[in-house]
């Protein structure tokens, strides 16, 4: 077994909504490249029901589209303190992907390991394609994604 | 302006993937309420024009997209008027299993409101997660309850954000044994924390604002979820038919959302109502669990509405398990239709209150028109009234942090769909 007995998950959040999908194209370009013993999930605004998908899982890896500032397809991985900055509020429809970890935290339901990655996006129009700079980006962090779990055994997939 | 004149404005950012922008317009002049206006100015969304012109077939999975939050709700409405249009009757079975299916929407959206959004007002957090840290084990609770309702949706629609189960003429799926018989284990398991919940929910101090208000509900044999007539507490029963002769929606220069008047009059959908009209058809458990912690309805405290969103919990997850418990997997999960011209209207309580379709085919089942009246513009009224009677017997010479409070906990009761947004009430006061 590629990791032992630990449970691992990769999760990209996102929408059909051009650059919105920055988080599924990942979990698309990791397909066929991860041992099949590592869940592979797209999900659309999780909300709490994230809380319980981190619950079960001993690392988890998300990917979600982001909006600061930046050029469209970088790539930024954000780590357990910078959490809070990022709060924009707590809401039932619109709960966020940091609202619910920073709940999760206080629930003491975090995995083990969580490493938490944005990808910059531009537009995201309902219909419309992403744009190449997604698409490019999409694909480098799943080789990257692919390559830190895989690297001890040097499985990497191209 | 004086010390007394004050501009109250509160407003609601637009939340990505979300419906809602609202703010709420008080003027103060002289200790009395001059003014107050509750303002959705959410973008029209057209789902009604969306509809016409397309098949009968696709309105479950097209009006499961108006709320995140209730979509089941929204496709069993659809998809039981056009099977009365149709002259289908579905087969027992699929009845049962979507008043098992909604019953999961109750308790995820109920579980939801409660822990994420009402409690932390009443013991003084500005959110669950501040709440969390004091409390983990209420929080914990409540998400486990929620979980319960997803999987229930999950089971039967593949998803329960925006499920894709249901169909005119039944379910395009009918879940294993092996997955019910699962599912019944979740229930077993989140009954008895429904009922401390319940426990839990009966305690919390109150305040005490008594208003006279009509509840309006649907009333069936069983306590009605997705079946029945309407109600009001004024004696009214009448069939989903007859709802445009009693109920009148309008716009106000204010408000890009229509309200809605039965008679002339605000009116009150939702948890409090149903409990208010059917709360005695209630299983005797639930009602002797009520009577051991001195809930007692109907209840005029709209702040009650949480404590009946904790039982009507208890009672979906009992009444899951009762249409669970002796599963059998059909050798079909729906039936032949064959479209045809006509007009029908029907209703179910969706957790928000009474939810009303109504739509017109050709004879090949394209939809000509449709009209959907939510809970949420329906108690829009009645939400402007309590405010003005509420805010009154606060206490208008509250500091601005406090009234912003008491209008944010007010609106609240009610669950609208700009309920989450509240959190972000902006408070800008012009004293002169």
């Amino acid at each position: 077994m590629l990791i032992g007995s630990e449970r691992i998950k990769v999760v990209g959040i996102g929408s059909p909504s051009s650059d919105d999908q920055a988080g599924w194209l990942v979990i698309d370009a990791l397909a066929n490249k991860l041992p099949p013993d590592v869940e592979l999930t797209k999900l659309d605004r999780p909300g709490s029901l994230l809380i319980s998908l981190l619950e079960k899982a001993d690392k988890v890896i998300l990917i979600d589209a982001m909006q600061c500032g930046g050029s469209p397809g970088e790539i930024r991985h954000f780590a357990l303190g910078e959490w809070a900055n990022y709060r924009t509020g707590l809401s039932s429809h619109g709960l966020g992907v940091f609202d619910a970890l920073m709940l999760a935290k206080e629930l003491d339901c975090l995995p083990e390991t969580l490493d938490l990655y944005g990808i910059e996006i531009g537009s995201a129009l309902p219909g419309d394609q992403p744009s190449d700079a997604i698409s490019d980006a999409a694909e480098k962090l799943a080789y990257r994604i692919a390559k830190g779990l895989t690297a001890p055994l040097g499985q990497v997939a191209q | 302006m004086t010390d007394q004149q004050k501009m109250v404005s509160i407003h609601v950012p637009v939340l990505t993937r979300v419906e809602g922008e609202g703010a709420l317009h008080l003027r103060i002049q002289d200790g009395c309420i001059e003014e107050l206006k509750l303002r959705i100015y959410e973008p029209p969304r057209f789902f009604e024009k969306f509809l016409e012109g397309r098949s009968y077939q696709e309105v479950p999975d097209m009006v499961a997209r108006i709320c995140g939050i209730c979509p089941v709700a929204y496709q069993i409405t659809a998809a039981q008027t056009l099977e009365k249009l149709f002259g289908v009757e579905p087969p027992p079975w699929a009845k049962a299993m979507r008043r098992a299916m909604y019953c999961g929407e109750w308790i995820q959206s109920h579980s939801l409101h409660i822990h994420l959004l009402a409690t932390p007002d009443f013991f003084g957090y500005d959110s669950a997660i501040a709440m969390a840290k004091d409390h983990p084990e209420v929080v914990r609770r409540g998400l486990k309850l929620q979980a319960a309702g997803n999987a229930l949706m999950d089971l039967f629609g593949a998803r329960s954000v925006h499920p894709v189960g249901v169909k005119v003429g039944g379910f395009h799926h009918a879940p294993t044994e092996d997955q019910v018989a699962r599912m019944v284990e979740q229930l077993d398991e989140a009954l008895p924390l429904a009922g401390e919940l319940v426990r839990w929910a009966a305690a919390i101090a109150m305040p005490q604002d008594d208003q006279a208000f009509t509840s309006v509900a649907m009333e069936d044999a069983r306590y009605a979820i997705e079946a029945g007539d309407i109600s009001s507490g004024l004696g009214m029963s009448i069939a989903a038919e007859e709802f445009e002769q009693r109920f009148n929606e309008y716009q106000v220069p204010h408000s890009t959302a229509f309200y809605s008047y039965m008679d002339g009059q605000p009116y009150l959908v939702g948890p409090l109502a149903r409990m208010n009209l059917n709360g005695k058809q209630l299983p005797v458990s639930i009602q002797t669990l009520m009577a051991e912690t001195g809930l007692a309805f109907p209840n005029t405290n709209m702040f009650m509405s949480l404590v009946a969103r904790a039982v009507e919990i208890l009672y979906a997850l009992g009444e899951a398990r009762r249409l669970l418990q002796h599963y059998e997997r059909p050798s079909r999960p729906d039936m032949d239709v064959s479209p045809r011209a006509g007009i029908a209207m029907g209703c179910t309580e969706a957790p928000r209150g009474l939810l009303w379709h109504r739509y017109e085919t050709d004879a090949e089942g394209r939809i000509l028109s449709a009209r959907i009246v939510p809970p949420t513009s329906q108690n829009q009224g009645r939400i402007e009234e309590d405010l003005r009677l509420s805010l009154t017997a606060f206490g208008l010479d509250h500091e601005d942090s406090a009234l912003r409070l008491h209008c944010e906990k007010v609106i609240r009761n009610y669950d609208p769909c700009i309920s989450c947004a509240t959190h972000f009430l902006r408070l800008d006061v012009d004293r002169k």
